[in-house]
């Protein structure tokens, strides 16, 4: 619907025309449906209810057994002051008193919050306009090469893309040489060891990595806009920006919702990069939620810590992916 | 067809089934916590280990096939060489080394430890809370037996000694066996320091002029890498020599009423902040792991590097015959020398299944044979040091000197990163920000001292 309201007027017609087109396909697959499943009220409802149950039940099992509970254990362990080993002692709410007021974890959770504009907000800006010129179904060509060589930092190893970055920003790396070749000579660092740019080079290694992702989720968005939208806009002479603008980009709203989704989780989440390239540093300029929870429980024998400071972070990610579902959408 | 709320993360929901869905995770959470009521759900209560077996114990070397399983993180080749010398000396024994990364290695060691598979020899990088759990054997028995306390230098052994909670260490009992000492030192790139004018340097004040000529002839004098903590080095290298090895071990071991903040820990502190300040250390130093500074220096890109001996073969492969290396000088000719120096130390742990053979080989880690395959591959032997023969011209004879001259002097100092379990982060921000010029010396002592607190209150 919304797709409707942002197209300019003399669009409105035609794609009233194609929503309509494809109601009744929706209705005929509706009623191709056993009969039964759709009877409301009907006395039998409880029986076939306990039956839905039955079918749920193994992979609720595995759910419950590998993901609930778990995460429930998590939840115990982070009210115990625990080593990992030793008889653990109840500490209440005190691992999250320290959560909520240690500097490095607070640090820590507010580089989490910043990495969204590196993981999240960059991506998406960028894998739009490329989706839109990469991806566009009417389009002649259809890039295959840069498709494959745009998607291929998602396949590589979160491990392997930290070591090499780690090469690329060291002090004789390639992108001092290039700085370098390009007289940028005077600006030329170790960038992962500088306390203002560290937290900048991890976050562009996100950026990195997530274009990828963001580029083929839009692509296979646009691969869904209705064709005749884009040849309406053609034929009331929209040129290719107007055309983003107004068809591409209000008909992606949901993919944009999916590919915030999954990077702002990334970004919260991350663990990986910052691991191989900074560990936290310098100092603890680049720490965040996931290495510190790594560090707290393997190497400082704080558990219950590691723990709540998980706990924190899960909520908090639980919080903004509500959020974002909010916002994206779209309104009946 | 479009279908946007099929991949949408907030498809509206019937209000009835969302109340379902809370109800069950709160009968979850119930059913969870009813369990605690029963006891058995506090961390830790489950995978206690009785205390340490003791009885007899023999020296003996079992007949019959047998397999002798170790652990450990060494990866230089040398449990690897002594298992291959073991199993020579004893046909029937073979011996199955299971290398593991450093990092995962002191992360899993617990579990590997604590777990029916427990192997009979494990490496230990540090106590940690291995002889709180109750996971690895008194070894005093098999000192006993074996005679070590009369074979093997008491300052090496001292630091596999704690009392039974593991929080006091350097005395009580001892919980693992030496197999070969690392030390830290002073590389020099001979080739620049006699174009330079410069000779190896006696005392700390020679070595401070050295850093200004250097300097001054546009050269870098001290190549460091402090991607992952290693300022520390260069810091503990001067605590050492201006506080002693005593004092500086006492702080090491946790001794109450130790402190960092002395005379040798503000002109540590100091010297490091100043040096990086003046550029007498690499501008990205902070941005450099330790493997690039070592490159660094092969390439003539440094007067000094404070490395430690595992590197040794490799920098002279790289710049053979063009290599020094010494004890950081003291401030006399005749300051006792001190390297901070560890050991690959094994312990035989409490679910072992062959503690005796285990002990055998520990025994072995201390002989002559031992002696030779220990410093062939990186390693100062535990003992017969006099023994050896290094190669000519190979910084490794300087090496072997400098180990000699440190035991000589009883100036082994253990490495302050493992004086507590987080002091190794601790070294590695503070000394980030120290060499960043984010904190001052003070400050930096400061936190060094705060983590001392909180790790041995």
């Amino acid at each position: 619907m919304s797709v409707r309201a942002a197209l300019p007027d003399g669009v409105r017609t035609r794609s009233a025309a194609a929503d309509d087109a494809a109601a009744p396909t929706a209705h005929d697959r509706a009623s191709t449906l056993p009969r039964g499943a759709r009877g409301r009220g009907r006395p039998g409802r409880r029986g076939r209810r306990r039956i839905a149950y039955l079918y749920l039940a193994p992979a609720l099992g595995v759910y419950t057994l590998f993901v609930a509970l778990p995460w429930v254990h998590t939840i115990w362990l982070s009210f115990y002051t625990w080593d990992g080993v030793t008889l653990g002692t109840w500490d209440g709410f005190g691992n999250y008193r320290d959560v909520l007021t240690d500097p490095t974890m607070l640090a820590a959770l507010e580089h989490a919050l910043g990495f969204i504009v590196f993981f999240s907000l960059l991506p998406i800006a960028i894998g739009l306009p490329l989706a839109a010129v990469v991806g566009a179904a009417g389009g002649k060509r259809r890039y295959p090469v840069s498709r494959a060589v745009l998607f291929l930092p998602q396949v590589v190893p979160l491990i392997a893309v930290g070591v090499m970055w780690r090469w690329m920003y060291a002090q004789n790396g390639l992108v001092n040489r290039i700085l370098d070749a390009v007289g940028l000579r005077s600006v030329t660092r170790a960038w992962l060891g500088d306390f203002t740019w560290a937290y900048v080079a991890v976050g562009l290694v996100g950026t990195w990595v997530m274009t990828g992702l963001t580029l083929v989720v839009f692509q296979a968005g646009i691969q869904k806009i209705d064709t005749s939208l884009y040849e309406a806009a053609r034929i009331d002479g929209a040129g290719p920006v107007r055309e983003f603008f107004a068809v591409t980009l209000p008909g992606l709203r949901a993919d944009i919702g999916v590919a915030l989704t999954v990077t702002v989780i990334a970004a919260l989440a991350s663990f990986d990069v910052v691991y191989v390239t900074t560990g936290g540093g310098p100092g603890t300029s680049t720490i965040v939620p996931g290495v510190l929870i790594y560090q707290l429980a393997f190497t400082d024998g704080k558990v219950g810590a590691a723990c709540a400071l998980a706990v924190v972070l899960s909520a908090l990610i639980a919080l903004i992916v509500l959020a974002i579902g909010r916002l994206v959408r779209e309104k009946p | 067809m479009r279908t946007p709320d099929r991949l949408s993360c907030s498809t509206p929901r019937p209000r009835r089934s969302a109340g379902r869905s809370t109800m069950t995770a709160a009968a979850l959470v119930a059913a969870v916590t009813g369990l605690s009521a029963c006891g058995g759900i506090t961390p830790g209560a489950g995978g206690q280990t009785a205390a340490t077996p003791t009885g007899s114990v023999s020296t003996a070397i079992p007949t019959g096939k047998v397999t002798l399983t170790v652990a450990g993180s060494e990866n230089s080749g040398t449990t690897k060489a002594l298992a291959a010398a073991f199993e020579k000396l004893h046909p029937n024994v073979t011996v199955d080394y299971k290398y593991t990364d450093v990092n995962d290695y002191n992360t899993s060691l617990n579990l590997t430890l604590s777990s029916d598979d427990a192997p009979d020899l494990a490496l230990l990088n540090m106590i940690g809370t291995t002889v709180k759990a109750n996971l690895v054997r008194d070894l005093d028995p098999y000192a006993a037996a074996y005679r070590w306390n009369a074979s093997v230098p008491s300052t090496e052994l001292d630091q596999w000694r704690a009392d039974t909670d593991g929080k006091r260490l350097g005395s009580g009992h001892l919980w693992a066996a030496p197999a070969g000492f690392s030390v830290v030192g002073v590389y020099y790139d001979k080739k620049l320091a006699a174009e330079l004018g410069i000779a190896k340097p006696t005392t700390f004040a020679e070595f401070q002029a050295d850093l200004v000529k250097a300097k001054a002839a546009g050269r870098l004098p001290i190549q460091l890498g402090n991607l992952a903590g290693h300022s520390s080095f260069v810091f503990q290298s001067i605590v050492d020599t201006a506080d002693g090895a005593a004092k500086s071990t006492a702080w090491a071991y946790g001794v109450p009423g130790s402190s960092i903040n002395t005379r040798g820990g503000t002109e540590g502190a100091q010297d490091l902040a100043t040096w990086a300040k003046k550029g007498y250390t690499p501008a990205g130093a902070n941005g450099t792991d330790l493997p690039g500074s070592v490159a660094n220096f092969t390439k003539g890109q440094g007067l000094f590097l404070f490395d430690g001996s595992w590197d040794a073969a490799a920098i002279n492969k790289a710049m053979p015959g063009n290599v020094g290396f010494f004890p950081l000088p003291g401030a006399t000719v005749n300051s006792p020398a001190t390297g901070i120096g560890t050991s690959v130390a094994y312990a035989i742990p409490a679910k072992a299944k062959h503690p005796d053979l285990a002990a055998a080989f520990l025994n072995f880690m201390g002989s002559t044979q031992a002696a030779q395959i220990e410093f062939g591959t990186g390693f100062m032997p535990v003992t017969h040091a006099d023994t050896v023969k290094t190669p000519r011209g190979s910084v490794l004879g300087d090496v072997a000197t400098a180990w000699a001259k440190i035991g000589q002097d009883n100036g082994l100092v253990p490495f302050f990163n493992n004086s507590t379990a987080t002091m190794n982060t601790t070294l590695t921000s503070a000394g980030q920000e120290l060499v960043g010029g984010k904190v001052t010396p003070a400050q930096y002592l400061a936190q060094l001292q705060a983590d001392w607190q909180k790790g041995h209150q």
